[in-house]
């Protein structure tokens, strides 16, 4: 599969009501080494519902001006989440939150 | 916690800037490759390059026909696009930087049809100006 | 070469390698209908591009990458996709105009019909940026545009009422004779002619062929904070003699002749012979700056090996698109589309592509994975953040206001 295949990805929670889409998947470089580095294995998704601001990286680290910028954009992602790739199921054509699972608010 | 790093691939590998062993600007990250593991974990395996790789990235027609011009202009009529292995990654840091040349990736096959035939026909081509 | 004399060469490359044809001919029509009254529009103009190139440049320096390089990674493929294409399209405008500045330039030095030059200008144009070294190109022409500097001493020549001159600029009074959106037309074409999206995506590229690094910091900040700033007033100075010559006599700026014409006045062939100079020197300068940029921000998006560090055949793409972009732009000035109002057509239009420049560099210059601790201050990121708004209000109201004003008249 390819990455841009998971991106966008809707994601719905465990009573199938829509809580935006996949705009990130969080690699942790703990596999087997292969070639020169560790493989990097999927280990969470970043959801959220809007892409907008979403490669700027303000919702996801603390110090970055300028300020204004950070304020609209940490708004537009107020609703953004993460949850581990373990506690989501494929269905259809998103993917569904387990009954299990705890998403966690940005930043982490 | 985990004390492997972490690497968000939207916001730190894809779309980045790749370059050959030389120091000398391949490509971008235009899309990447995973496969499954014995757990069922999706992890990295390559570096997808070229139209075929980023015209779906674009939705409706125009990355529909960026795709379908890119497959038949190429050697191997095929959708697929063109590969990097990840096995041939050194570092990921502002840019991506690789173990082989660009001439031994073979991944700019754009950059090579132009070169030789209308770059090296233009006299002085050969060497940077000084 | 000793630092300090490096330092010079530097400020006074960036003097005289500010103006344009944008510059020039927008200055000349400014000051010949409202004398010094838009002055704050040039001057907001310089403080602006001040603030993004020494960002764009400090981007270069720390990465080593140009700030195009970067859009696509922060913006993403679809919204770079789009800034690439508007950003190209201006870019590639600006380069006809100023084609058609070089050889109304030269038409004035000739007296050869601009429209038999345009090819040879095409060639020459062509040769310059296959063979000569980055270096050579900016320096050389930079130089030679200080020329300029006849309009500075024919504006001494003049003897003007200094006090009114200064009054005009800090208590601007728009003239009766004008509407009040005509006023601010002009004042976003100044905006647009002082700010020019190229200039920042090229400094930056260009830092990347000059190779700095973070010990070249000092010096591209030498150049943009004294460097741009006088090369501003050169663009003052081509306005106020055009409101001491032009305004009274009721003269428009139609032609480039006309921009010249207070040296004339001032006295002098040998300052007149000076001013052409300038004129081929800054459109020239100018044209090949635009050319490299249509090139580098096409190369950058896509991930191709850009720039005149490599062989030709190390960056062929990057190349081609050079030469296609050259061959465009000299067939849209044989088009005998009027090179003056292409020029102020290429302004607005740069006015209107100005937030898509600006934005993405504001972004990256505070990342700290790109800048690590080089990122912006405080004070810079409340400027900018004021600019940006600023530039966007601009943007917005260009092709009203130029549809309002039918471009200025």
């Amino acid at each position: 599969m390819r990455l841009s295949d998971l991106i966008d990805t809707p994601v719905t929670g465990t009573d199938g009501t829509e809580l935006g889409f996949v705009i990130d998947v969080r690699c942790h470089q703990d596999g087997p080494i292969r070639g020169a580095m560790q493989t990097l294995r999927v280990h969470s998704l970043i959801v959220s519902r809007t892409h907008v601001g979403s490669l700027l990286g303000y919702e996801r680290r603390q110090q970055q001006g300028p300020w204004l910028i950070k304020i609209l954009v940490r708004f537009l992602h107020r609703h953004a989440f993460i949850v581990d790739w373990d506690d989501v199921e494929r269905e259809g054509n998103a993917f569904r939150l387990r009954a299990s699972a705890q998403p966690r608010p940005l930043p982490e | 916690m985990t004390t492997a790093r972490i690497i968000d691939l939207q916001l730190r590998l894809l779309d980045r800037q790749v370059i050959d062993t030389d120091g000398k600007f391949v490509c971008n990250v235009d899309d990447l490759e995973l496969d499954v593991d014995e757990q069922g974990t999706p992890f990295v395996t390559a570096i997808l390059v070229g139209p075929r790789a980023l015209g779906p990235r674009f939705s409706g027609r125009l990355g529909r026909w960026v795709v379908a011009i890119a497959t038949r202009l190429s050697e191997d009529r095929s959708t697929e696009p063109l590969r990097i292995d990840y096995r041939q990654v050194t570092e990921i840091g502002n840019v991506v930087k690789l173990a082989r040349t660009k001439a031994e990736l073979g991944v700019t096959p754009l950059e090579e049809w132009v070169d030789s035939r209308i770059i090296a026909r233009i006299p002085g081509s050969g060497h940077a100006p000084e | 070469m000793s630092k300090l004399l490096n330092l010079a060469l530097g400020v006074l490359t960036a003097i005289g390698g500010f103006v344009d044809i944008g510059d020039l001919v927008t200055s000349g029509v400014v000051g010949s209908r409202f004398g010094l009254s838009l002055a704050w529009a040039t001057i907001l103009g310089v403080v602006g591009i001040c603030l993004y190139a020494e960002m764009s440049g400090r981007v270069a320096a720390i990465t080593g990458r140009g700030t195009f390089d970067l859009v696509r990674e922060r913006l993403g493929p679809r919204a770079g996709l789009a800034n690439l294409t508007a950003s190209f399209f201006v870019t590639a405008l600006t380069f006809a105009a100023e084609i058609g500045g070089v050889a109304l330039s030269l038409e004035l030095v000739t007296s050869v019909n601009y429209l038999l030059l345009v090819p040879w200008i095409g060639l020459v144009m062509w040769f310059v940026v296959w063979r000569v070294k980055f270096t050579y190109l900016e320096n050389t022409f930079g130089i030679l545009g200080l020329a300029l500097l006849a309009f500075g001493v024919a504006l001494w020549r003049l003897h003007p009422d200094w006090s009114n001159l200064l009054h005009q600029v800090v208590a601007p009074h728009k003239p009766g004779t004008e509407s009040l959106q005509v006023y601010f037309y002009y004042a976003i074409a100044l905006f647009g002619a002082a700010m020019t999206p190229y200039e920042v995506f090229f400094f930056s590229s260009g830092g990347v062929e000059e190779k700095w690094s973070k010990k070249d910091l000092a010096v591209e900040r030498a150049n943009v904070f004294v460097g741009f700033p006088l090369g501003g007033m050169l663009s003052l100075s081509i306005a106020a003699v055009a409101s001491l010559v032009l305004l009274p006599a009721q003269i428009g700026v139609s032609n480039l002749s006309q921009v010249g014409l207070p040296i004339a006045v001032a006295g002098g062939k040998i300052l007149l012979a000076f001013s052409l100079l300038g004129f081929v020197a800054a459109t020239f300068g100018a044209a090949l700056e635009t050319g490299l940029s249509c090139g580098y921000s096409v190369a950058q998006y896509f991930g191709w090996q850009w720039g005149k560090f490599v062989s030709p055949r190390k960056a062929a793409r990057f190349h081609l698109v050079v030469l296609l972009s050259l061959l465009f732009a000299v067939a849209a000035v044989l088009t005998t589309i009027d090179p003056v109002k292409l020029t102020e057509y290429s302004v607005v239009f740069s006015a209107v592509a100005l937030p898509l420049t600006y934005f993405p560099i504001l972004v990256i210059a505070n990342d700290p994975d790109y800048m690590g601790e080089n990122v912006n201050g405080r004070l810079t990121n409340a400027l900018a953040t004021v600019f940006l708004a600023l530039v966007i209000i601009a943007s917005v109201a260009a092709i009203p206001l130029m549809i309002w004003t039918k471009a200025g008249q």
